[in-house]
């Protein structure tokens, strides 16, 4: 039984953010949208940092749009800005749906965002037509960059999507709705690929898994505007309200679960990231729960495929091992979960999201761990480096942002998450379900090997 | 409207000089967009005023490459290593900015730390100040830096935090130097105005601050406007040592917070980044009486011109001497070496789209190499900057201001160059349209600057063309089978 200690950020300052504002999730979250574009209402650096930032760790363009609020737009109020903006985005992007995603400046200036919206429609309905105009779709997300972090603005964003363009329920698609949280897309493709197995359609709220990896085929790729291929059509998002049931992959963000059941009645489950085995296993339970579907005798070879991998493994390299994980709360409490499966210990976990859920589920995965372990919430890498330096434990994982300490301490990095722009691949390759799993099992194993066991003697370690 | 015959010379240096190349119109229109952004290009022609419209806001709803005031703040202040960067603002400002820029550092590590005040709601309403204050005085106990930089942020600006006062009441309490940057986000659409407000901080709060005499050295400079991205300082300093000249400071790369303070007592200001510290320069010419120099590490001829105008400038025989010296041997050392790559890229066309300063200091390290540039552009640029690339580019060359992402696609699609120059954002664009890339910007891992930087330039050049890759993407693939046929040359 293990022995768990919960701290918080005492410190005023945040030093080496483990989160940043909630606009950035809220733009990730409209890129999974087929012919879907973030609008920010704000300044320059609002959408050309983030744009930065996904095309630095995906290594895909990213097309961000911004309405420039410069001094005139904090005197006078940001209105001609949006207006034009939503105008030009239309006639020269021509997309499905737009998504005004706002920002400190204009939350503080108080800018009527959905007024201003009608107003655009208006326009744009006299400039393109009646019909060209219906097409475009245009959500209103608010995401104040002050209250809490990007986890919020993913699911502030989604709910709005699922909010204002869900249609009102006709018939049944038997579809699941998946809310897969700031993930990979090699993740997202991992999930539809055990739903495939099982024979259960889906909606993904939202895809981001083709448009942040897309071929390079310049024949075939569309640029005038550059749409990638591939996220959520605006179709299947109108008819998610249509859906068996809902399930949120992310433990901390499901406002659009809670819509579509209040709202349309369709029942939802929240959790957990099938991170590891159990996770995994609860997930296709979940699955279940909401339709027919089968678990097939494949997808029961790709789970004791896992389970063979950590026969092999675990006791010889891993068991007794501790490890630091930081990074997003489901990310963090699901590999915490996987790591106790494995015989390790999360020895200390730590993220930048003051939330009491993610600490009592923290306290119930801590259940499953051997040793003691610290629960650090609201907190920053600097604190981690803090507590680490303290008590080293054997391995970090956690994203990019982590290297310089792992560095500094001399304990080796298992990367994982976002933003990982120091290594390539991360982005493709699933760590969730059970072939994800064995990914991040190897990950884990071959970063011990490499630090912990001497290759001189390598036979002998057979 | 008849088109302009378009006359393209070759001056470079293996060619024949004088040399009339080709003969081909120049279209009457560079490309269809917005009524409204036809002004913002322009081609380079003989005797007209061949500059584009700049310095406008962008259209809202562009998907734009600008960035924020706070951004070029940022930038300019971030190389100084031993100080504390804090953003007071949302965390959102510090978590995107924190380690940018590839500014390397020879000693302190502290300027990659990233430190944020974290704005929340509650803040909005009663106002930062208190907080500000708190966070300052908890930073001074937990590091002592030399300095703390605070940068404004869009917020600051709207809810009216007095940011200087707090500063000044900070150094007070700390007796560390406290220096308010009020680059607040949305001051301006053009980022150029966060260079200034961060030189203003220097000037206003650290520059001539020392009181330590610096050493009896007879021939001192700083070097203004060079960041140190890759090791780029690291390409010059050792020439100008060679030299006999003794480096006081440079601004910022790889900078101390004291070398910066006493970096009034410099005989000269050489200025790399003529975009971002042009301005440093003049006032320190009117505050302290520093003469300062243009001068360009890209590039082997303006390298060469740029030693040989500071030793003109210090006028000392024997420093001159030296000078011709060292030139001679790099040269001889660089010839053989760069040999290959000039085969390789030669006739090659550039497209050049970046923040300021490059898109006319390297013009000339192009043409050296024998490639053409026919592009080049910023997304910042002044009318003295656009005055700078006409005067640096050949005729014929587009000059493009602000180009969103739909007009670069437009533009590389319209006037296919064999390679691009630019920063991250463009990046993948242009790999997903199957053009080379080459980094040229904060996330640039080689030093491209002096004699050994140019031979590094050169190579990279050559990485990026010569890629097998590129055998793979150019065709439009028919069919299943002939995708596989990947074949060096294979029709698909």
């Amino acid at each position: 039984m293990s022995e768990v200690k919960v701290t918080k950020r005492e410190r005023n300052v945040i030093i080496n953010p483990l989160v940043t504002c909630q606009p950035l999730g809220a733009m990730f979250a409209v890129a999974g949208i087929s012919r879907g574009l973030p609008l920010v209402h704000g300044s320059q650096g609002c959408s050309t940092f983030v744009r930065y930032g996904f095309s630095r760790h995906f290594r895909e363009p990213s097309e961000i749009a911004v309405t420039s609020l410069h001094e005139d737009a904090a005197v006078f109020g940001g209105r001609r800005n949006l207006i034009s903006g939503l105008g030009n985005l239309a006639s020269r992007f021509t997309p499905d749906l737009i998504g005004v995603v706002t920002t400190c400046s204009s939350e503080i200036i108080g800018d009527d965002v959905d007024g201003f919206i009608k107003t655009a429609r208006q326009e744009i309905k006299e400039s393109l037509g009646e019909n060209a105009a219906e097409k475009i779709k245009i959500v209103a997300i608010n995401t104040p960059s002050f209250v809490e972090h990007h986890y919020r603005g993913y699911d502030n964003a989604i709910k709005a999507m699922v909010d204002q363009v869900a249609l009102e329920p006709a018939n049944g698609n038997d579809k699941l709705n998946i809310i897969p949280g700031i993930v990979n897309p090699g993740d997202i493709r991992e999930i539809k690929h055990i739903l495939n197995m099982m024979g259960q359609e889906s909606i993904m709220l939202t895809d981001t898994s083709d448009p942040f990896d897309s071929p390079l085929r310049p024949g075939s790729t569309q640029f005038k505007p550059y749409y990638p291929k591939g996220g959520t059509p605006v179709q299947e998002l109108e008819d998610c309200s249509n859906s068996s049931g809902t399930i949120s992959l992310c433990n901390y963000g499901a406002q659009a679960a809670g819509v579509l059941e209040r709202k349309y009645k369709v029942p939802s489950t929240i959790g957990p990231f099938p991170i590891g085995l159990q996770n995994t296993d609860q997930f296709l339970r979940n699955v279940k729960k909401f339709s027919d579907a089968e678990i097939t005798d494949e997808l029961l070879d790709e789970r004791g495929l896992l389970v063979d991998s950590m026969a092999d493994i675990t006791s010889r390299y891993l068991f007794g091992k501790t490890a630091a994980i930081y990074g997003d709360p489901d990310m963090v409490t699901g590999i915490a979960g996987f790591v106790c499966e494995l015989g390790m210990t999360p020895q200390l976990v730590c993220t930048g999201v003051e939330n009491q859920e993610f600490v009592d589920d923290m306290k119930e995965v801590s259940k499953k761990a051997d040793g003691k372990v610290e629960i650090m919430y609201g907190h920053d890498l600097r604190s981690m480096e803090v507590r680490l330096e303290e008590e080293p434990t054997d391995i970090i994982i956690g994203h990019s942002d982590g290297r310089l300490i792992a560095r500094d301490l001399d304990i080796p990095l298992v990367r994982v998450g976002f933003p990982v722009y120091d290594r390539v691949g991360y982005h493709r390759v699933p760590i969730v379900g059970y072939r994800g799993g064995i990914n991040l099992l190897d990950r884990i194993t071959n970063t011990v090997l490499e630090e912990y066991y001497d290759p001189v003697h390598w036979k002998l370690q057979q | 409207m008849a088109k302009e015959q378009h006359k393209k010379v070759d001056t470079t240096k293996n060619g024949e000089n004088g040399r009339i190349l080709e003969f081909s119109p120049l279209p009457d229109k560079v490309i269809d967009t917005l009524k409204s952004r036809e002004k913002h290009r322009c081609f380079k022609k003989e005797g007209k005023q061949s500059a584009p419209d700049c310095n406008k806001s962008s259209i809202p709803g562009a998907v734009t490459q600008r960035s924020c005031v706070y951004g070029g703040a940022r930038v300019v202040l971030m190389p100084i290593t031993d100080a504390v960067h804090l953003v007071h603002g949302p965390i959102g400002c510090a978590s995107c900015t924190w380690d940018i820029r590839g500014s390397l550092s020879s000693s302190s590590k502290l300027y990659k730390t990233g430190f944020s005040t974290n704005l929340q709601e509650k803040d909005i309403v009663f106002g930062g100040e208190t907080k500000l204050m708190d966070i300052l005085l908890e930073i001074n106990r937990l590091y002592h830096p030399p300095a703390i930089f605070v940068y404004a942020t869009c917020v600051v600006g709207i809810i009216g935090d007095d940011l200087k006062k707090v500063c000044e009441l900070a150094q007070e309490k700390t007796s560390t130097r406290i220096i308010p940057v009020q680059s607040e986000g949305f001051r301006s659409f053009n980022k150029s105005l966060g260079h200034q407000l961060a030189g203003d901080a220097l000037l206003d709060y650290l520059i001539g601050t020392s009181t330590k005499a610096s050493p009896n050295h007879p021939f001192t400079l700083n070097i203004v406007g060079e960041f140190n991205v890759a090791g780029d300082l690291w390409g010059i300093k050792p020439l100008l040592e060679k030299m006999g000249i003794h480096v006081l400071s440079t601004l910022t790369g790889d900078s101390r917070v004291e070398d910066i303070s006493r970096s009034h007592q410099a005989h000269l200001n050489i200025v790399q980044c003529q975009k971002s510290s042009n301005y440093i320069a003049r006032q320190m010419e009117k505050k302290y009486d520093i003469p300062y120099l243009k001068v360009n590490f890209f590039g082997i001829e303006d390298t060469v011109s740029s030693l040989q105008s500071i030793a003109q400038f210090f006028n000392n025989p024997e420093m001159l001497k030296k000078t011709e010296q060292l030139i001679k041997e790099e040269i001889n050392r660089l010839e053989d070496a760069i040999k290959p790559y000039h085969r390789i890229l030669k006739g090659k066309k550039v497209a050049v789209y970046v923040g300021g300063n490059k898109a006319w200091s390297l013009v000339r390290a192009f043409e050296e190499l024998g490639m053409e540039v026919i592009m080049t552009g910023t997304q910042n640029g002044l009318p003295e900057d656009y005055q700078k690339i006409r005067d640096t580019v050949q005729e014929g060359t587009l000059i493009v201001d602000d180009a969103p992402v739909r007009e670069l696609y437009h533009l590389l699609k319209k006037y296919k160059p064999d390679l691009v120059i630019s920063g991250a954002k463009e990046k993948y664009m242009a790999l997903k349209m199957g053009i080379p890339f080459c980094e040229f910007n904060h996330d640039r891992i080689t030093s491209f600057s002096g004699f050994q930087g140019y031979i590094n330039f050169a190579k990279n050049l050559d990485q990026a063309v010569s890629s097998p890759v590129w055998n793979y993407t150019k065709k439009k693939l028919k069919n299943g089978i002939n995708e596989f046929n990947g074949a060096k040359n294979a029709k698909i």
